[in-house]
């Protein structure tokens, strides 16, 4: 072990610059977030207010789930993180493997105040739901006059070449609309060949994106008209100025949970499950929402009657969301992706 | 081995010692990390050896056909490349100062564009209605607009401008050391602009057309977000399909049998292209 | 040496290089456009001219550090890829022994393999052995993908120059130092200033390893860039863009006022 450093130790001699870590005395939290105008707000509702309060540094790194669970792989022996962040389901994945680490209910003090689904993997190393997405129709009101009212909506000629999906291997909120389709057309967690079907007989006059920006680009130039995707970032995309418009389709949207995880193996457990208590308390739940239109998954978070009106808000309406069993997804995601890549391909 | 030989050897293996050491520990030890789980189990315990994700990388048409794409498009940007490169080369080597450094600098900027914007640029353009559909419709070639993006074309397009710049630079190299009196010595004896440029320029150019070449290709073959933006997933190059397995299905052993397909199949078509070209060009 | 060339010829060349020209800078002049702007979304045709994003990249403290990583991290690595690089590529056009096209090749490794495979491996072994990613991390990473430019340019260069200079700098009693730093390292200025451009622009654009062997508190532009277009895509990253074409500019005019233009280009 001592020799193999010692290459690594040469190679930053020879970088010519000392680029030294400031050593301090702080104790630091290393955490990920997602970037842009989520990271700004999950400065100001989470992470700066935590550093105040305990007086210590959080660092953060930006990464998406899928690079974040990639990223938890490599680092399986010596993790960088202490806390992470992920959404559409990946902890699943994660906890699968043992990247995360279990935690008691009584270690968190707002467990009690949380909605029953989102601490019920605790046990499992599936940290809570902090807040969640909901995925439906995002549709563009100056081509669309009135609002589609089902998921089958997507095959109406009237869209035709204006239908923009998301791709399902590489999206986690594409697979969940995804599954949402094939649960509309007959299908099930155990047969998804209707949703394939159904998404084939669209494919000739539908165009398939994998990046949140190519949906904004389609809606901004004018192409799409209507998308399957999530409703905060219909929010982003109208606050933009973009005439977009958010629908729950008759048969529900879809909830996509946001999670905040420990991590396996961190030398930080007291710290980070009080950075996750802090993580899940009733203000920073309706934060989200006010900002960015997450719903909140806490009983106690207040909204606004505008903001209440522009999100799923209520444990009543949140129970009716449709959920598709995370862990069945984390271990048929490997051969569904390679069907849906297949049923795609040109 | 002779004490001659080795003095012959000493001073290329000096030189190249640095280099092959640092690739040794900074790239295939790391690398490796993640290729030799192309021939384990995942999930097992204990893990165990396998070959099951080789098998499935070749005898799945699927791949072959990503295989297949990717190819094609590295061998078609190339050869854009190619025949668009050498002539700017030869013209800008020939250009006055200003001419010069204008046409260089406008090559370049490409390259100084990060590459997800300049894929918005080429959005613009290929897109339905953009500047290409637009111009053929003027031209009462087509009726309907029409969009190159999500087409092999449109991925070859975009990656040929990117790529250009890695042949030129490159080729000028070789031009620039070129006597210019050469040519004009052939003129004067009576060779025709073509004939000097093909028995004269072209053969010198080679060591740099060759380099700038195999750039082009290498970088073809594993380039990513282009394709991927500009291509959509439905056109899934081998670097996509890398990733998908990496990042998507989390399959790092099948991801990682792809990339050591993907490396010896490239390296086995560069390997005897480079000792052609050293013979063809073989001035030493 | 145009006058030379035959008339024909000539306009032949003109079509050609506007036509060129055009493929090079439509899709740029689609991201300046756009950069100006007054809409808070990346669209073309721009609904209003408007500096607002400039303003925004100018007076962002994330960017303007995340610039700043990124410029150092390419100097750096144009330092070590041109260290590493030149002598290899030297060895390899100056010498002939056995498997010469073989390793050459070998040293095209890291450019064939997704770099993403090499990334996380990267990370794996930095994890391992290190104390995780940091900006040495990158370092490395971004030499190791940037030290094939060197060596193809460079050995495109030296191909061409005629070996019997370094041959008669020997006969004559030059020392080996004299030799390399008199004769040969003159004759691959083109090739290193070349693989150095080549080097500085990957490492200035990388965003794979840039995403697993970041450090926290280490941010660079192009991870910057993909974090806010995620998030808000404004047309603040094509004012990115569109500074840095203008720097490239005014770089190479500062350049050729400097050192002459032929001596730039």
């Amino acid at each position: 072990m001592k020799q193999r450093r010692n290459w690594l130790a040469t190679f930053g001699a020879v970088s010519l610059f000392a680029f030294a870590q400031h050593a301090s005395a702080q104790e630091t939290l290393t955490i990920n977030s997602f970037g842009g105008a989520y990271e700004k707000i999950h400065r100001e509702l989470v992470i700066t207010p935590f550093e105040k309060m305990h007086n210590v540094k959080v660092e953060v790194v930006t990464a998406y789930s899928a690079d974040t669970l990639a990223q938890l792989r490599a680092q399986k022996d010596n993790p960088q993180f202490d806390v992470v962040h992920f959404s559409g389901g990946l902890e699943h994945a994660a906890a699968a493997e043992g990247l995360l680490a279990p935690i008691e209910p009584a270690e968190l003090e707002n467990h009690s105040q949380m909605y029953d689904f989102a601490v019920a993997g605790l046990d499992k190393g599936i940290g809570p739901t902090y807040s969640t997405a909901v995925i439906g129709l995002l549709y563009n009101t100056d081509q669309i006059s009135e609002a589609p009212t089902s998921w089958s909506d997507i095959a109406d000629p009237a869209y035709q070449n204006h239908v923009l999906l998301t791709d399902a291997a590489s999206n986690t909120y594409g697979m969940l609309g995804f599954l949402m389709i094939n649960k509309v057309a007959g299908g099930t967690m155990d047969d998804i060949q209707p949703g394939l079907d159904f998404v084939q007989k669209i494919l000739s006059t539908s165009t398939i994106v994998s990046k949140s920006p190519e949906i904004q680009q389609n809606f901004a130039q004018g192409s799409a008209w209507i998308a399957p995707y999530a409703q905060d970032y219909a929010f982003t995309l109208t606050k933009s100025g973009l005439p977009v418009k958010f629908v729950q389709p008759e048969e529900g949207g879809v909830l996509a949970p946001i999670t905040v995880n420990l991590v396996a193996g961190t030398d930080k457990r007291d710290l980070a499950l009080k950075f996750i208590d802090f993580s899940i308390r009733a203000e920073a739940s309706s934060g989200w929402a006010e900002a960015l239109r997450y719903t909140p998954t806490n009983r106690e978070a207040k909204l606004s009657e505008e903001v209440a009106a522009q999100v799923v808000y209520g444990e009543g309406d949140v129970a009716k969301l449709n959920t598709f069993d995370a862990n069945a997804i984390a271990k048929k995601r490997p051969g569904w992706n390679e069907a849906w890549s297949r049923a795609i391909a040109q | 081995m002779s004490a001659g030989a080795w003095r012959a050897n000493r001073e290329p293996a000096i030189l190249l010692g640095p280099g092959v050491l640092f690739l040794l520990l900074a790239f295939f030890f790391p690398a490796f990390q993640l290729l030799a789980q192309s021939f384990l189990t995942f999930g097992t315990e204990p893990v165990q050896f396998t070959f099951e994700h080789y098998a499935k990388a070749f005898v799945d048409e699927f791949y072959a056909g990503v295989a297949l794409r990717t190819f094609r498009i590295a061998f078609t940007i190339t050869a854009i490349c190619l025949i668009v490169g050498f002539p700017l080369a030869v013209i800008i080597a020939r250009a006055g100062p200003i001419l010069r450094a204008s046409l260089i600098v406008i090559i370049i900027l490409p390259l100084m564009t990060s590459v997800v914007i300049r894929t918005f640029g080429w959005l613009v353009i290929l897109g339905p209605g953009g500047v290409i559909s637009w111009t053929l419709e003027q031209l009462g070639l087509i009726d309907n607009s029409i969009s190159l993006m999500h087409t092999e074309a449109g991925i070859i397009i975009a990656m040929a401008q990117v790529l250009l710049p890695f042949l030129v630079l490159t080729t000028l190299g070789s031009l620039s050391q070129i006597p210019p009196s050469l040519e004009e010595a052939s003129r004067v004896m009576g060779a025709g602009f073509f004939q000097s440029m093909f028995h004269i320029t072209l053969p010198l150019s080679v060591p740099g057309l060759a380099s700038g070449s195999l750039l082009v290709f290498a970088l073809s073959i594993s380039s990513f977000i282009t394709p991927s933006l500009v291509g959509g997933v439905r056109l899934q190059v081998m670097a996509g399909s890398i990733y998908q397995q990496m990042t998507g299905s989390f399959d790092w052993g099948f991801g990682s049998a792809l990339s050591v397909i993907l490396l010896i199949v490239t390296l086995l078509l560069i390997v005897p292209y480079m000792i052609l070209v050293s013979r063809a060009g073989g001035r030493q | 040496m145009i006058a030379a060339t035959p008339r024909w010829v000539m306009a032949l060349a003109t079509t050609f290089l506007v036509a060129v020209a055009a493929f090079m800078l439509v899709p740029l002049f689609v991201v300046v456009a756009s950069s100006l702007s007054s809409s808070a979304f990346l669209v073309f045709p721009p609904p209003g001219l408007s500096f607002r994003w400039y303003g925004e990249i100018l007076g962002s403290e994330a960017y303007l550090r995340a610039g700043w990583t990124s410029l150092k991290l390419a100097m750096v690595t144009v330092v070590l890829a041109l260290a590493l690089g030149t002598p290899a590529a030297i060895a390899l056009s100056r010498f002939r022994f056995a498997g010469r096209a073989t390793i050459a090749s070998i040293f095209l490794s890291p450019l064939i393999l997704p770099s993403l495979i090499f990334a996380i491996g990267l990370l794996i072994i930095f994890s391992r052995y290190a104390t995780g990613p940091s900006f040495t991390g990158l370092v490395i990473g971004h030499t190791v993908i940037t030290m094939p430019y060197v060596i193809r340019t460079v050995s495109a260069n030296l191909a061409d120059i005629d070996p019997n200079l370094d041959e008669a700098a020997r006969v004559m009693g030059a020392r080996w130092w004299q030799r390399y730093w008199l004769v040969i390292l003159p004759q691959c200025k083109t090739g290193m200033a070349a693989g150095a451009f080549f080097a500085f622009n990957i490492s200035f654009d990388d965003a794979v390893i840039a995403l697993f062997m970041r450090a926290p508190s280490v941010e660079t532009l192009p991870m910057r860039i993909y974090s806010t277009l995620e998030f808000s895509p404004d047309p603040s990253v094509a004012a990115v863009s569109s500074v840095m074409i203008l720097m490239t500019m005014v770089l190479v005019v500062m350049l050729s006022r400097v050192f002459g233009l032929s001596k730039v280009v």
